[in-house]
């Protein structure tokens, strides 16, 4: 199940509820400064929900840049829920990918995701990630190319899904290490390159150039 | 539940296997499996499956004592040979029943040095080359095998029924995620080489598992017979399983030379020296059929000697010249290894004595010329020989456990029994109208 990291200074308990009603695990961060949850989830989130009411320090503004700052959380699809009177003080509306207005149902927020994720993720609303011919589905752990179905191991889908899902950036290995593996690891910073190399064999030759070998930096997707 | 486990049980329902195998080696290496419905897999993720603890001790199996196979959910993989009735793997970490190590389980002892290696700093990186031969359809024990490649079995397809199979091999390793750097026809006829790309010891253990047995589906897929068996032709050379072995720090080559001239750094000099001081006691291991030393006996390429040189092909370990843009490539190859072997014990081995080296700062002895031994050592001339080596090594008990010592050494001193009480070939053609 995916997280999604819920930022306010108080309330909340309605957007969690939501959240989890749509297959999403919750967590509250306190915005007093953190930017992650106190549990010590060790994986960036699929989503990012800025509460932007009574938000001060740091301001609604702040805490976006530094979520976009963040080498983990650069990429979350942040979504920003503004009250009216925000709205008309126009504080938080240009930030993050998607805006909210308050009170917002739960199909508005199931849509504002979609087009968050859509827009960062390339994900699209029923969970699947597609280019050409791949087809990556996020729900069931199921890739399949022209429709036939590729079978990865848990490590190959993970990384997969994160290339494919973070599109055009270069992630150095200790990066990918960091956020694919976790600390979960034998190989060192080699398994990265191992893994890059399964991965292309299982995809092919259509889709296995997708994935960039960026020299003496790391790996990147070309999506397009 | 972890993703990891989500995962399998996703993919068992979405894809409709049928069938879980859940792997495990004995103490030669020999592949086992235990067969679970997929109703059981859950629970067999959660709790693991029970076993009779004496199934890893190969042919020397002694009194019956329950064990538990934890199936490891990062090695769940369909397998690629059963299109029509779908099957998938997960190899296993054995334990006891109150969750305590498990001593005769040799991917445990893998997965034990390589954290010391961890704690340590170091990542043990391991490429490999595979020679085998395909052979067609066998008849009683002890006939000699017909060849596929010299025109003696035409039944099979009339050109190169080894280009065929290799083609499928290597699409059923891609897919299982075992990628191949090349493959090629070897000396002998309907012998074939070919080279797994490196990775991780533990991933390195278990692909070459998976690689032999990819390889008997796809031989028998085509009607013939794949065996790894060391030396099974007497006229042509035996089979070797070269291991290409290096060492990292993080992204950096601990064993790359700073220093042009020097083919391997001080750590990766001290790691090569550790191994080449053990490597009589390794021979058992690496070596561990009786059938194993006519391989090394009759050299074609295969090591005698403790020695290591950059040029020539006799010696036991190579290193490849130093090429100063490519620290990643820098690297030795250890040539005695056959693919009988068990390579979760080896690699165990080759780790720990290296690391011996490194630890005690041992040093490389002088690089042998021309495939000139110099005095070197001798690599163990038999079985017997090599066995005695091991069973009295003190870095085979600490890195192996004295549990998985015996019950190698148990196996091995009843093989050499079998022997000995067998009148062969070769008794008859030497004795018989002689004496």
């Amino acid at each position: 199940m995916s997280d999604a990291w819920i930022y306010g200074t108080d309330g909340g308990e309605e957007t969690s509820r939501l959240l989890a009603e749509l297959g999403f695990s919750p967590h509250r961060v306190a915005a007093n400064g953190t930017l992650r949850p106190p549990e010590g989830e060790s994986r960036a989130p699929a989503l990012a929900l800025v509460l932007a009411n009574g938000l001060e320090q740091p301001s609604c503004a702040e805490l976006c840049a530094r979520l976009a700052a963040d080498d983990e959380l650069g990429e979350v699809p942040v979504i920003v829920a503004l009250g009216s009177e925000g709205l008309l003080e126009g504080i938080g509306v240009a930030e993050g990918h998607e805006l909210l207005v308050e009170p917002f149902t739960a199909e508005e927020l199931q849509a504002r995701i979609a087009r968050a994720r859509r827009a960062v993720n390339g994900i699209d609303h029923d969970d699947i990630v597609r280019v050409g011919s791949l087809e990556m589905n996020l729900a069931t752990y199921q890739v399949a190319i022209g429709g036939r179905p590729v079978d990865f191991t848990y490590m190959e889908y993970e990384l997969l899904k994160f290339l494919v899902t973070h599109p055009k950036r270069v992630f150095s290995r200790e990066a990918l290490l960091n956020r694919v593996w976790g600390y979960d690891y034998y190989g060192g910073a080699r398994t990265v390159d191992v893994h890059v190399r399964r991965v292309r064999a299982k995809l092919g030759s259509e889709h296995a150039a997708r994935i960039k070998t960026v020299r003496s930096v790391g790996y990147r997707w070309e999506g397009t | 539940m972890t993703g990891r486990e989500e995962f399998v049980l996703r993919t068992v329902e979405e894809r409709g296997v049928r069938f879980i195998r859940l792997w495990f080696v004995d103490v030669l290496g020999l592949l086992k499996s235990v067969s679970i419905p997929v109703s059981e897999l859950e629970s067999a993720l959660e709790e693991g499956v029970g076993l009779d603890g004496s199934s890893l001790e190969g042919a020397a199996r002694q009194r019956e004592h329950d064990v538990i196979a934890h199936p490891d959910p990062r090695t769940f993989q369909v397998l690629p040979w059963k299109p029509d009735s779908l099957v998938a793997r997960m190899f296993c970490d054995v334990r006891q029943p109150d969750d305590g190590p498990f001593g005769g389980d040799s991917r445990a002892a893998l997965r034990r040095v390589l954290e010391q290696a961890a704690a340590l700093g170091y990542t043990m990186q391991v490429g490999c080359e595979v020679e085998f031969f395909i052979f067609g359809p066998l008849g009683s024990n002890g006939d000699v095998p017909t060849t596929l490649d010299d025109g003696a079995y035409f039944d099979l397809t009339p050109l190169d029924v080894g280009s065929d199979f290799r083609r499928r091999t290597i699409e059923y390793l891609e897919q299982m995620g075992i990628p191949v750097k090349a493959s090629h026809h070897e000396v002998a006829p309907s012998q074939h080489e070919i080279q797994l790309a490196h990775t991780d010891g533990l991933s390195m253990a278990d692909s070459i598992s998976t690689f032999r047995i990819a390889v008997k589906e796809a031989a028998h897929e085509l009607g013939a017979y794949a065996t790894f068996m060391p030396k099974p032709l007497a006229a042509y050379p035996g089979s070797g399983m070269h291991l290409h072995i290096s060492l990292f720090e993080g992204d950096r080559n601990a064993f790359h030379a700073a220093q042009a001239e020097q083919p391997l750094s001080p750590t990766g000099r001290a790691f090569l020296a550790g191994v080449l001081a053990h490597a009589t006691e390794l021979t058992a291991v690496t070596n561990q059929w009786i059938n194993s030393y006519r391989r090394l006996a009759t050299g074609f390429e295969a090591p005698e000697h403790v020695s290591w040189t950059r040029r020539g092909a006799a010696a036991l370990v190579r290193v490849p010249s130093r090429r100063p843009n490519r620290a990643e490539r820098t690297r030795f190859e250890l040539r005695s290894p056959d693919p009988a072997c068990n390579p979760y014990m080896v690699l165990s081995l080759v780790l720990a004595a290296g690391l011996r080296g490194i630890e005690r700062g041992y040093e490389l002895q002088a690089e042998s010329i021309d495939d000139e031994p110099d005095g070197a050592a001798r690599l163990p001339l038999d079985l017997r020989e090599a066995t005695d080596l091991f069973d009295a090594s003190e870095l085979a008990r600490e890195t192996l456990g004295d549990r998985l010592c015996d019950v190698f050494v148990a196996n091995k001193r009843r093989e050499l029994d079998d022997e000995r009480r067998t009148v062969t070939e070769f008794d008859r053609a030497r004795y018989l109208r002689l004496l």
